[in-house]
């Protein structure tokens, strides 16, 4: 049987410099009202406040069975059959228990990829900008390396190598969140290095720190925020490609991921199994990308 | 502006709830058992036509090596390639005997080491050459000397030197030092049973031979791209008159069953080889439009134990293994009772079998935990190789052995990952053994004989079974010997059998052939289909 | 991009203007820093495959084989030296244009990739033409009128088609297209020597699947871009007051100046555009560079994998070499030597 290790592939294009052409004015500055707005912001943040609870609160509240260690003999229950909602799959755990569960696994390694990327990709490209000189290059080739590598080698290197789990799939992912960041940051502290309100800053002698923390970061925080929130749904979308691979949350734990590269193998005698993850991953997704537009509409109408 | 969301959002969980309501969540309640549906009757036999078949891109759709029988490390996996091609000098036929082929007739001698090999006379290469006794010895020659574990040399006892002699120009001798009764199956998936042209390999050099070799076999090569797709076409001079039926033949490489599955539905194809996901079997045999297979299963799954590292040195541990197995349940639940048990490593379609073994420890639940606790407990690591059955497998073992206590953790491995396994700490793993003939191939010795690298036991008393049972010549006495090993690892319970697994063949109505579309077993992974035998009724050209 | 020096000669008089033209330094420069970046990748690739348990020996023959035919094949490939000699043989291979020749099957490396990257050009291609010949009307409609019917069901398309993941879509696309209504083929690749149509047939599936997500993507990009032009600069203003009707100053000026922002953005993303292709590559069996590198992996190929490695990085780099001069030219500020 095959060797079923498929590839990498980013699901959306990698948005680096699109801060410079799109984050301004994304929106006609037009009469908006509040309610608008608000609802906006506030129906993607109810869904991600559901799905985050329901995944991580849902087993225990809904009393569901593991979503490993089924019984053999209940395999292939249908949807709706008692005690299983969504049934089960081939040897015999509950669906909605995997799916849920998956979504904890999906969800922290998004969390926890786009964190590293924001707090060290970051702080590295404002670095980088900020003191120019003799770094920037440096660090400029580095990420260029990192960019051109193809990503594909190196998330199976680290998935054989390491052998695979939660923790390794994290790190392979954060290699390049932390390169996209970092161009991203660079870009925007650039654009803000020319400004006037810096050179004044830097001919009344501020320390270096201080204008980074003071007048760097709170000025390109908002744009690296939503950043991340696209990335949200990116790494979450791209955990299920790496699963494909062989990477990812190794099997029999769920992912959303994991549990559409497995069920994709029998797509057409049971389509349910590619089916229902697909829309929890595509209703999570939705709502990140709907936030992060928002947020970025706001942010960015001066 | 994105006011349309909250309705899109209803509208499009209630459709995905719906959708996989309907599409196809029930399990199968029904009793698997192999279908043939439509080819008991198959309408009589014609010539003409064109087929293309898809074959797996993990295993027989794959020739990295290229098509040299001496070179291709992949033969025993591209026997379709390669049997097209060369055709074979032995062939397997329904009742599970070898006929000659290319060769008209092979004896042994009464002492069991010189195998006496007659061609058959007339026979020409398609490149004009003749098929005489020195081309064949020096294919077997280079073939010997490969690398390539479809070189049947590692399972036979020890060569004469020189090994191989010719009388005349239709006549080749094989010498062994030691009695070898399966020699003539030997050849059936292996590299010497495909001859190649001396004449073009000179002409060609190497290289170029292994993209475009030249044989004698029922089709020659139109072209090929490695790895992706190889066409063959009707060789007018076939040797067997009005064969092959077919004009021409497409092999096409694709990702995995289910995509297999796919193309024949969309129509883009006329046959796969080697479906190994039960549910997708279960779901191809309710097509009215395609004719499903089941091959004859000759390999048990077998649960190898480490008996030279804890757990597993200790007997008390094995047995707790064997009686916490509930195999009749993951037959059921996983493979809707498609195989029958196994007990030893024999399946229903090889030599030899015997589907049960006295004294053999079935499940029993209460026994498996009594002896956990007598160990204090047990944590294993199981392993096997990354193929989704098998992994389903582990997962249901995983299971079961938790409710007697044992804690399991389960790997899966690509190949190269697998090897570095057996080469480490490893404690079970879950592999297939035996083989058609358990004296060849891969069979029994790989996974039980104290000098393979892949052994978990070390047990003299079985090595010299298992050298008798290759040595002996009378089957009836084989059969004994077999039985004694059989025992003799049951009551040491070395490693608990499941059941022999085999995989289905699947052809769209209209075509049909031996191995194809009737039941051949499955001598390395996927039975030999007889291609020049295979033909097309229906109207459709592909 | 790195800061430059003042570019401009001060003495205006015979030095040959485009020798030293800022362009041109700009690329030379960019050229230059692209070679340590190139060996870089390479380098840092075979140490990673090297890490890899396994070895092509092994892949070749398979889980049944004995260390002693591992051992005699390994001989035969030459890869039982050391990874220094293997690296700065193949490293000299490459500077006199020869890549070496693949562990598989000997052939060379460069015919290998040379058929392989055919195919997947061709997808590349296809995918960027279907998205991009969407996205221009498409945004161009939606910035014409912003918050009009165009615009609204356009960004809600879009956003919706960002939110699924690619194989989710292929496997939707074969399912609609190739099994339920059997218009298109599932798998498989048809040479254009084969058929014009049946070419392109073989890659209408696979190139959807690629380029819808960009479409949703570039779309959003211009007509942001757009809508930026038309309310911010000055010439716009200007253009308005001079009596020249909205569309036209849409399509004359704002238009062709957001068109150049898309493309830069088109050109950095080529990198992750072709590792799009590799999972898709897979799930319709086409025989391009994405598979190849799969297989080569698998079978621990290294010639080929480093071949194939360093294809796709002169394509990054290139990509952003055009991508900077595309900037250069937008941007006056680095045409004229302040980063």
């Amino acid at each position: 049987m095959p060797s079923s290790t498929r590839v990498c592939a980013m699901a959306t294009p990698d948005a680096a410099a699109p801060l410079e052409l799109a984050g301004a004015a994304a929106e006609p500055v037009r009469r908006r009202s509040h309610l608008t707005e608000s609802l906006e912001l506030r129906i993607p943040i109810a869904i991600i406040a559901f799905m985050v609870v329901l995944c991580f609160l849902g087993p225990t509240i809904l009393g569901l069975p593991a979503p490993i260690g089924g019984d053999i003999l209940d395999s292939n229950l249908p949807m709706f059959s008692a005690g299983h909602v969504f049934g089960t799959d081939a040897v015999g755990n509950d669906i909605l228990s995997r799916l849920l569960h998956g979504g904890q696994a999906s969800l922290e390694i998004a969390f926890a990829v786009n964190l590293i990327g924001l707090v060290f990709g970051g702080g590295l490209g404002a670095l980088a900008a900020y003191w120019g000189g003799r770094l920037d290059p440096i660090i400029m080739r580095l990420l260029d390396v990192l960019i051109a590598f193809p990503s594909l080698v190196l998330a199976l290197a680290i998935a054989q190598s390491l052998g695979p789990s939660k923790i390794n799939t994290i790190f392979a992912l954060a290699f390049f969140s932390v390169a996209a960041f970092a161009r991203i940051s660079r870009a925007a502290t650039l654009q803000l290095r020319e400004q006037t309100f810096m050179t004044a800053a830097r001919l009344s002698g501020t320390p270096a720190w201080r204008t980074l923390l003071r007048h760097i970061a709170p000025n390109i925080l908002p744009g690296l925020v939503t950043f991340a929130l696209l990335g949200m749904g990116i790494i979450i979308v791209l955990e299920g490609a790496l699963s494909f691979l062989g990477l990812g949350v190794p099997p029999p734990a769920p992912s959303w991921g994991n549990m559409i590269s497995t069920g994709q193998q029998t797509l057409s005698a049971s389509p349910r199994d590619v089916l229902l993850p697909s829309a929890f991953l595509f209703v999570t997704v939705l709502a990140f990308n709907l936030l992060g537009d928002a947020l970025r509409s706001r942010w960015s109408v001066r | 502006m994105h006011r349309f969301k909250p309705v899109t959002f209803g509208v499009l969980s209630a459709l995905v709830i719906a959708l996989s309501a309907c599409g196809g969540g029930g399990g199968n309640a029904a009793d698997g058992s192999s279908s043939n549906n439509g080819a008991d009757n198959p309408p009589a036999a014609k010539s003409g036509g064109e087929i293309t078949v898809l074959e797996d891109s993990g295993f027989a759709g794959a020739w990295p090596a290229g098509l040299d029988p001496a070179t291709n490390t992949n033969g025993a996996a591209n026997q379709p390639m390669m049997d097209t091609i060369y055709g074979q000098l032995f062939k397997l036929v329904e009742g599970g005997k070898i006929e000659g082929e290319l060769a008209e007739g092979s004896t042994l001698s009464s002492d069991g080491k010189t195998f006496t090999i007659k061609l058959r006379p007339g026979v020409k290469f398609t490149d004009g050459s003749p098929f005489d006794a020195e081309t064949v010895k020096w294919n077997f020659d280079r073939s010997l000397a490969s690398p390539c574990t479809c070189n049947p040399k590692s399972s036979w006892p020890k060569l004469e030197n020189p090994a191989v002699t010719t009388s005349g120009t239709d006549t080749v001798e094989i010498h062994f030092t030691a009695p070898f009764a399966a020699i003539s199956r030997s050849f059936i998936s292996a590299n010497l049973n495909w001859i190649a042209s001396k004449t073009s390999f000179d002409k060609m050099g190497e290289k170029a031979f292994k993209q475009k070799p030249v044989g004698a076999g029922p089709f020659t090569v139109v072209s090929n791209s490695p790895s992706n797709q190889l066409v063959v076409q009707k060789n007018p001079g076939y040797f067997r008159q009005g064969h092959p039926y077919l004009d021409k033949v497409t092999f096409k490489s694709i990702g995995g069953d289910q995509a297999a599955y796919q193309a024949l539905q969309a129509g883009q194809a006329d046959a796969y080889e080697g479906m190994s996901t039960p549910a997708l079997v279960d779901q191809a045999s309710k097509q009215s439009n395609l004719t499903t297979t089941q091959m004859l299963s000759t390999s048990p799954y077998v649960i190898q134990l480490n008996t030279s590292k804890p757990p597993f040195n200790d007997q008390k541990a094995r047995d707790a293994v064997y009686y916490a197995t509930d195999t009749e349940a993951i037959r059921k639940g996983l493979f809707n009772n498609r195989y029958p048990t196994s007990q030893t490593f024999t399946g229903p379609g090889g030599l030899f079998y015997k589907p049960t073994v006295p004294g053999y420890k079935t499940f029993d639940l209460a026994k498996a935990k009594q002896l956990v606790s007598e160990m204090g407990g047990m944590q294993v690591t199981l392993g096997t190789i990354n193929v989704l059955v098998a992994k389903q497998t582990t997962e249901a073992l995983q299971s079961q052995w938790a409710k007697a206590g044992i804690k399991t953790k389960i790997e899966s491995y690509d190949l190269a990952g697998l090897i570095k396994a057996f080469g480490g700490p490893w404690q079970s793993m879950l592999q297939t053994a035996g083989a058609w003939d358990p004296a060849i191939g891969v069979g029994v010795g790989f996974r039980f004989n104290s000098h393979s690298p892949f052994t978990g036991v070390k047990d003299p008393a079985l090595d010299k079974l298992l050298a008798e049972g290759s040595g002996t010549l009378d089957e009836a006495k084989r059969q004994t010997i077999y039985d004694e090993a059989g025992k003799l690892i049951s009551d040491k319970s070395y490693a608990p059998f499941m059941f022999a697994f085999a995989p289905a063949n699947l052809a769209v109505k209209g075509v049909y052939g031996p191995g194809l579309t009737t039941k051949l077993p499955a001598v390395a992974v996927n039975p030999p289909v007889s291609w020049p035998d295979v033909y097309k009724t229906s109207g459709t050209g592909q | 991009m790195t800061a430059s020096p003042t570019l401009a000669p001060s003495r205006r008089d015979s030095t040959p203007g485009v020798l030293y033209s800022p362009a041109v330094r700009l690329i030379g420069r960019r050229l230059l820093a692209a070679i340590p970046v190139l060996w870089g990748v390479t380098l840092l690739t075979f140490i990673v495959v090297q890490a890899l348990p396994g070895s092509a020996a092994q892949q070749l023959l398979g889980p049944n084989a004995t260390p002693e035919q591992v051992q005699q094949l390994e001989a035969q490939l030459g890869t039982d030296r050391s990874m220094i000699v293997r690296y700065l043989d193949w490293l000299g291979g490459v500077l006199t244009g020869d890549l070496g020749s693949s562990l598989s099957d000997g052939r060379a490396v460069t015919e290998v990739i040379g058929s392989a990257l055919g195919v997947t050009a061709e997808l590349v291609l296809l995918a960027l033409v279907v998205s991009l010949a969407l996205t221009v009307p498409i945004a161009l409609l939606a910035a014409r009128r912003p918050g009009g019917v165009v615009d609204r069901i356009s960004m809600a398309v879009s956003m919706v088609g960002l939110s699924i993941a690619n194989y989710v879509l292929a496997l939707v696309l074969v399912w609609v297209f190739a099994v339920q209504l059997a218009v298109l083929p599932a798998i498989g690749f048809v040479p254009i020597g084969d058929g014009i149509l049946d070419n392109l047939r073989s890659l209408v599936l696979p190139a959807i699947a690629i380029g819808f997500p960009l479409f949703c993507f570039y779309t959003r990009l211009l007509r942001a871009d757009i809508l930026e032009q038309m309310q911010g600069q000055d010439y716009v203003t200007t253009a308005r007051a001079k009596g020249i009707g909205p569309w036209r100053v849409l399509t004359r000026h704002a238009f062709r100046n957001s068109l150049f922002g898309l493309l830069t953005i088109v050109g950095l993303n080529l990198g992750t555009l072709i590792g799009a292709t590799v999972i898709i590559e897979q799930i319709f069996a086409l025989p391009g560079v994405g598979r190849e590198l799969l297989q080569a992996i698998s079978n621990r190929n290294i010639p080929v994998i480093e071949g194939i490695v360093l294809v796709f990085a002169v394509v990054v780099v290139v990509a952003n070499l055009v991508t900077d001069l595309l900037y250069a030219v937008l941007d006056p500020r680095v045409r004229h030597g302040n980063t």
